[in-house]
């Protein structure tokens, strides 16, 4: 291979990795927002589909049926409750002037993974396989017999479903990084904060719209 | 084109001017002159500058010629005002230093 295509090859290479792992390189902004919003909704389809529901920031639980819009509406508050903390963290440390819509752009962006989790989780296998080791655990009597086949398919959307959740949660870093120009150590401990804070208020406010709304 | 190194390839430590040439008439003159601000900066950093110069200093059409977003743009930017403020500061510790 000549050095030209050998470079093209890993210039290629970098900017695969870097549309992978750091899309916000080159989008922010409302183009961001937009594709963002659309990924959310789209989610929350396929989730109404399967009875998928990302009841927390990273959570991803199948089962309870329910009306239609509550699931894009689970989405729109992992999305919103980790954007506001992140911005006045991004306030405090960032040294930088930086927009709104760049933080809830990318940060919207950044849940594309889970439209992936939405569509894997799909498949009437993970219920069953789930109800089945419910069962198990809790030494009652299964509700349906699981074979084979459902539990290879349960598996590889297991495997996938916590690929998907380290991709977004790089991610999530990613845009908070570029979206308000902030690194090191400090912009990791306030992510992980916003992140586990936000993990527990999104908890919250997800069951209370389950249990009120439904 | 030659590209003007900035930085000392041995040690990393910012260059001086010793010489300066008059193409016309071979004046020569001798002596020990820091870089402009701007001529300190990489390579890289001073046509980042001469882009945004040519886009009237508008970040937007800055990410639009770069084919990159609107924060990676400003981050640059602010890691060269960072940059520029820094050896400004060295350089005048170092006047003071030397009065």
């Amino acid at each position: 291979m000549s050095e030209i295509a050998l470079n093209s090859t890993t210039t290629f290479q970098n900017r695969l990795t870097q549309w992978l792992f750091n899309p916000f390189m080159f989008v922010a902004g409302l183009p961001a927002l937009s594709a963002g919003l659309a990924i959310i909704l789209i989610s929350g389809f396929f989730c109404w589909l399967g009875n998928t529901h990302f009841d927390g920031v990273i959570d991803c639980h199948i089962g309870l049926a329910t009306q239609w819009w509550i699931f894009p509406a689970e989405g729109l508050i992992n999305w919103i409750l980790l954007a506001i903390p992140l911005f006045f963290f991004g306030l405090i440390i960032s040294k930088s002037s930086f927009r709104l819509i760049d933080v809830f752009g990318t940060q919207a962006l950044a849940r594309g993974p889970y439209l992936i989790t939405a569509v894997v989780m799909l498949p009437s296998a993970n219920l069953k396989v789930g109800n089945f080791i419910f069962a198990k655990l809790t030494q009652t009597t299964p509700v349906v017999a699981v074979n084979l086949a459902d539990i290879f398919i349960f598996a590889v959307a297991m495997l996938l479903g916590i690929l998907m959740a380290v991709w977004m949660v790089v991610l999530m870093y990613r845009a908070y990084s570029i979206s308000c120009n902030v690194k090191g150590p400090k912009a990791i401990v306030t992510f992980i904060i916003a992140l586990i804070g936000t993990e527990i208020i999104s908890k919250f406010a997800v069951v209370w719209l389950l249990s009120n709304m439904r | 084109m030659k590209i003007l190194p900035t930085t000392c390839p041995a040690c990393n430590e910012q260059l001086k001017v010793k010489s300066l040439i008059c193409e016309n008439c071979s004046t020569e003159i001798q002596g020990s002159y820091d870089l402009p601000p701007l001529g300190q900066l990489s390579i890289d950093d001073q046509l980042f500058l001469l882009d945004f110069i040519k886009v009237s200093g508008s970040l937007k059409d800055m990410a639009g010629l770069l084919k990159l977003s609107y924060p990676t743009i400003r981050n640059r930017l602010d890691e060269i005002i960072e940059h520029i403020k820094i050896t400004e500061s060295s350089r005048q510790n170092k006047r003071e230093k030397n009065k």
